[in-house]
């Protein structure tokens, strides 16, 4: 990979990962919070046009299924690919400062990522067999399981970012 | 891109959908991930180690090198569930209809829920005030 570096500068290289990891995340969270909540509250039919929260909810969930595997691997592995230089250059000087929550929250952040990674092909063969009702109760509450741990995992990543960020 | 190939992805994922084999490997794999996962980070047993600051790896678990910066156990951790997951997955999807109806879905979910406080706990270390 050093050839890149004679193009960019080594900074430019890992920021652009972090970024691309960040919006990968982004996509990831909108999937996964419109599949849950659609699964959490049924889209109903109003009497008049439909409002935010219908509509926000009345997404086809089966067809987010694909995406949100492929988003998580994605998003798994570019954190993985930054993981290293965050583990020198930005989890060394949070000890440094005494940010030892923030850094307990990233290490269940990590965990959770992985644990996740777990969950996805039983999360795209329930999706997949959506017509299935015997799998309604685990698709449901896998769907939003796997949800709020995007949401923890996003909020922490985005807290560390605060914490020692660009600059810093 | 030819018709064949064109069509051979979605004949495969749809193949993988109707699989009862597939089934029972998905919810095996999803519910020991968790289980070893937890296991490995609590025993600390990486797969390998990797040391960022010189790049080198160890196989198992490696304490950091004096001067040479960090050592990194999640990958090992991860390596080793995804291969410990898939072997029982694997296992699991040899097993008769009859047993792997039996597994109880419900633990997909309730299996990483109850490793978070878990991990909470293992975590310890840095919930100080």
């Amino acid at each position: 990979m050093d050839f890149i570096y004679d193009y960019i500068s080594v900074n430019t290289f890992w920021t652009i990962l972090f970024i691309v990891h960040a919006l990968l995340a982004v996509a990831l969270l909108g999937a996964l919070t419109h599949q849950a909540m659609s699964v959490l509250m049924r889209a109903h039919q109003a009497a008049g046009p439909a409002g935010f929260v219908t509509r926000f909810t009345a997404v086809h969930g089966p067809s987010y299924a694909a995406a949100v595997c492929v988003l998580w691997i994605a998003t798994f592995i570019f954190g993985a690919w930054i993981y290293a230089k965050y583990r020198i250059y930005v989890r060394i000087p949070i000890e440094q400062d005494g940010f030892w929550k923030t850094q307990g929250a990233f290490e269940l952040k990590e965990h959770l990522a992985t644990i996740g990674l777990g969950l996805l092909p039983i999360y795209w063969y329930f999706w997949k067999n959506a017509r299935t009702v015997d799998y309604d109760s685990a698709r449901k509450w896998l769907t939003v399981t796997l949800a709020a741990m995007c949401w923890y995992m996003f909020l922490t990543g985005h807290i560390v970012n605060n914490v020692r960020g660009f600059g810093s | 891109m030819s018709t064949t190939t064109q069509t051979a992805v979605p004949a495969q994922a749809a193949s993988l959908a109707s699989s009862t084999a597939f089934r029972t490997f998905a919810t095996v794999f999803a519910i020991a991930t968790p289980v070893i996962y937890v296991t490995c980070e609590m025993a600390n047993i990486p797969l390998f180690t990797y040391h960022p600051g010189t790049g080198n790896m160890n196989f198992g678990w490696a304490p950091a090198v004096k001067d040479e910066g960090p050592a990194m156990h999640w990958y090992g951790w991860t390596a080793a569930t995804l291969l410990g997951a898939g072997a029982l997955g694997i296992i699991a999807a040899k097993l008769p209809e009859s047993a792997a109806r039996r597994i109880p879905l419900a633990l997909v979910w309730i299996a990483p829920l109850a490793a978070v406080p878990v991990l909470i706990y293992a975590l310890r270390f840095f919930w100080r005030w």
